[in-house]
């Protein structure tokens, strides 16, 4: 046994020494690959505060976050409203416009507790009246979700359905702490990109529809009075972008597409998180430190009486 | 019964696991629920960019050492499941540690067997590192601590220990026992020690519960510079330079994001979100104000005052020491997720050959009280978090009965062990000091 054990001593330290100047090796080696190609990795960019998750989109999102270090909501509606290029489109300068419309025609959360799916169902709809010949092109749906306080979007859940192709693009941008409770949080925006397909604006897509789902996670609520505390979910901004195959490049249009007042109109989609109860702070805060010294106690007590009978025991013997 | 070898155990054990880990990877890939922690994503996104040459605290959630992330590396460059294999190995060698921790001290060959079988065909542990969790490596390091203290390895020991409080922090609560244990009357550099065999102990028990007193008072000054022995200073200083030099250069590849992560958190975190601990609740009621410091003194109270009375009292019976503070340390704690139950389960087999406790009843008592206030607490679990039912205080007096289960099983097997100190009393000791050791 004991030149056994000797054996797998020196194995074992051998085989460590061995694994880990392999690993530096491969460390070393696997960032100078990384200069020319890419390694094998679980993720494309690993910034966790943005969190963006795609191919090669960009994020509207992303800008805005850029320059502000928070979310306000009045500030996000202008940098929507002021600071990207909506309908203006070179390739479509000279035609008329097809401008298409993205409306949200059914919206509600799927499922129980505190893991939930955001469904929206969202029409595309082209003007009459735009139907000729367009250069190849592709579009996007972008639903730009602006969570309410108390929600989050894991992005790694996000990644996951992205691998899968449930998306063309995800995003988190904000707070991406999925540990904090609400008080201690701060809002967060999740963009996703859906293809609506190959020339959408040449083609009969009028009155596509397309349904997005979003996994949401509920935060620990304030405290309140009442056993639970309401969330609400505003409207999602919604675009289209699509890009076109230009004579010498390639141009990418930007479409808003909300009509918010409809929205209003179908009923805001609320979400009732459990919550601590204040009341249960005093009897709470009691009980569980006269449960700890109690056990705390009966250990101690055991421990010293178990002693004393050992040794009672072996005078017994004697 | 017909008795099982232990290559015939090992070999199945290595199947079911291989099987495990190639059912997970369909699992993950053909349901939505996966199987494989959340966890070894953590991992295995950390080691993707340990292996670009980025810092693998840029995956958030990411807080344990790098060299956990070191080690997976291969899940980027070879393939995402070589972290379980590893796992899975380390949790087979546990089963080995523990055979071989029990062959050492004489403990016949079918108990032997039956002690390893509770790890190695227990579904809990055996999912955990199929699952890719990473604690069957801490578990299999514990285990070699101990095998190299029975050994009289002591560098070895202390440079196992310093690295594995430098993995995993909770481990620093065996720092006092082990301390204890080198006494130099029964162990010495350079010497192997005597172990106490299984059949002396269950015979005859002199040696008590292994607790120290110091008989004459007089003589305190005489046992406290007793307690500084070149065995004790060798231990605590290597295991201490091998902690702060892993720390150390850490620290140095990634500053002050490494502390905060992997050991800082640790030390400061309360989670106010629904776990086993009897605190959570407490948490999440004051987390929008800071706690006093009389709060934070008196939820610290209980687990500091347990741990150290059973190191008094145990200490000798090292294995037995190190079971009940592990069970102790996760049972008080302010966080408890079932990961846990891991470190004091690979300690479980090591204990039961000294136990009196027979299967029926107490100790089917002792199974189906913790399994039924587990289960309990896990089914209020579920209704919160996937009902979205206010079940807040339902859920907190749950996890009160839950620390009253492990109370029980505490008192149970202290109440039923044969006390049996690890080493032998040497012939030719060279305390000269009236320090009556039981």
């Amino acid at each position: 046994m004991g030149i056994q054990q000797f054996k797998l001593q020196v194995s074992l330290r051998l085989g460590i020494a061995l694994y880990f100047f392999a690993s530096i090796s491969c460390c070393k080696h696997a960032s100078t690959i990384n200069e020319v190609g890419s390694c094998t990795s679980n993720l494309d960019d690993s910034n966790p505060s943005s969190s963006a998750l795609h191919g090669v989109n960009e994020f509207i999102t992303e800008a805005y976050f850029e320059k502000h270090a928070s979310l306000i909501d009045s500030d996000f509606q202008g940098f929507l409203s002021k600071e990207i290029p909506l309908e203006f489109c070179e390739v479509l300068q000279d035609k008329l416009e097809p401008v298409p419309k993205l409306s949200i025609s059914h919206r509600h959360l799927i499922g129980e507790g505190s893991h939930r799916r955001l469904s929206s169902s969202i029409r595309l709809e082209i003007q009459p009246g735009s139907k000729f010949t367009l250069p190849a092109h592709f579009c996007d749906a972008i639903v730009v979700e602006i969570l309410p306080s108390g929600v989050f979007a894991d992005p790694f859940e996000l990644q996951h359905l992205l691998q899968r192709g449930v998306f063309t693009g995800a995003a988190v941008f904000g707070d991406t702490n999925l540990e904090l409770p609400s008080v201690r949080s701060n809002r967060s925006i999740v963009e996703i990109h859906m293809d609506i397909g190959p020339n959408v604006l040449s083609g009969n897509n009028n009155g596509l529809e397309i349904n997005i789902e979003v996994p949401l996670h509920a935060r620990y609520a304030p405290l309140g009075e009442h056993e639970f505390s309401r969330v609400e979910f505003s409207p999602p901004d919604l675009f289209t972008r699509c890009s076109f195959e230009g004579k010498s490049h390639k141009q990418s249009c930007i479409f808003l597409s909300t009509n918010k007042s409809l929205e209003l109109k179908a009923g805001a989609v609320v979400w009732d998180v459990p919550c601590g109860i204040k009341e249960h702070t005093g009897i709470v805060s009691v009980v569980t430190f006269f449960s700890a010294i109690v056990s705390a106690l009966l250990i101690v007590f055991t421990a010293f009486h178990y002693s004393d009978t050992t040794g009672c025991n072996n005078l017994k013997q004697m | 019964m017909a008795t099982i070898s232990f290559r015939s155990l090992m070999l199945f054990s290595a199947v079911l696991r291989l099987f495990l880990i190639i059912y997970g990877e369909w699992q993950d890939i053909h349901m939505e629920v996966r199987y494989t922690d959340v966890d070894y994503f953590v991992f295995s996104d950390a080691a993707s960019l340990v292996a670009l040459g980025k810092s693998p605290y840029k995956r958030s959630t990411y807080r344990y050492s790098p060299l956990i992330a070191f080690l997976l590396i291969p899940n980027a460059l070879i393939h995402r499941t070589w972290g379980k294999i590893l796992f899975s190995v380390s949790d087979l060698l546990v089963g080995y540690f523990i055979r071989t921790i029990l062959k050492l001290r004489g403990v016949p060959e079918n108990l032997c067997t039956y002690s390893v079988m509770l790890w190695l065909l227990n579904p809990f542990t055996f999912t955990i590192g199929t699952r890719g969790n990473c604690e069957p490596i801490v578990c299999a390091m514990v285990l070699w601590i101990i095998i190299c203290l029975m050994n009289g390895n002591l560098l070895h020991a202390a440079f196992w220990y310093g690295l594995v409080v430098h993995l995993r922090i909770y481990p620093i609560i065996y720092a006092f026992p082990i301390i204890l244990t080198l006494d130099q009357s029964r162990f010495q550099s350079g010497k192997k020690p005597i172990l106490t065999d299984w059949s002396s102990s269950k015979i005859q028990s002199t040696n008590g519960s292994g607790s120290i007193k110091v008989s004459d008072p007089c003589h305190i000054w005489v046992s406290l510079k007793s307690l500084f022995t070149r065995g004790r200073l060798l231990f605590g200083l290597i295991s201490a330079a091998v902690f702060f030099f892993c720390t150390g250069f850490f620290f140095y590849l990634y500053a002050w994001e490494f502390l905060h992560e992997a050991l800082l958190y640790h030390l400061t975190r309360t989670d106010p979100r629904h776990n086993f601990s009897i605190y959570f609740y407490h948490i999440y009621l004051h987390y929008e104000h800071e706690f006093a410091l009389s709060e934070k003194l008196i939820s610290f109270l209980p687990q500091v005052t347990v741990q150290l009375v059973l190191i008094w009292r145990f200490a000798q019976d090292l294995p037995f020491c190190f079971f009940l503070q592990t069970l102790a340390f996760v049972a008080f704690n302010k966080v408890i997720t079932a990961q846990y139950f891991v470190w004091f389960f690979c300690l479980l087999p090591l204990v039961l050959p000294w136990t009196n406790m027979k299967l029926k009843w107490e100790g089917w008592a002792c199974i189906l009280f913790w399994i039924g206030a587990q289960s309990h607490w896990l089914m209020w679990g579920y209704l919160l978090e996937f009902n979205g039912k206010n079940v807040f205080m339902q859920l907190w007096m749950a996890s009160l009965l839950f620390l009253a289960a492990n109370t029980y099983v505490m008192v149970t097997f202290i109440l039923r062990h044969t006390s049996s100190p690890v080493f032998k009393r040497l012939e030719h000791g060279h305390s000269n000091i009236p320090t009556k050791i039981d």
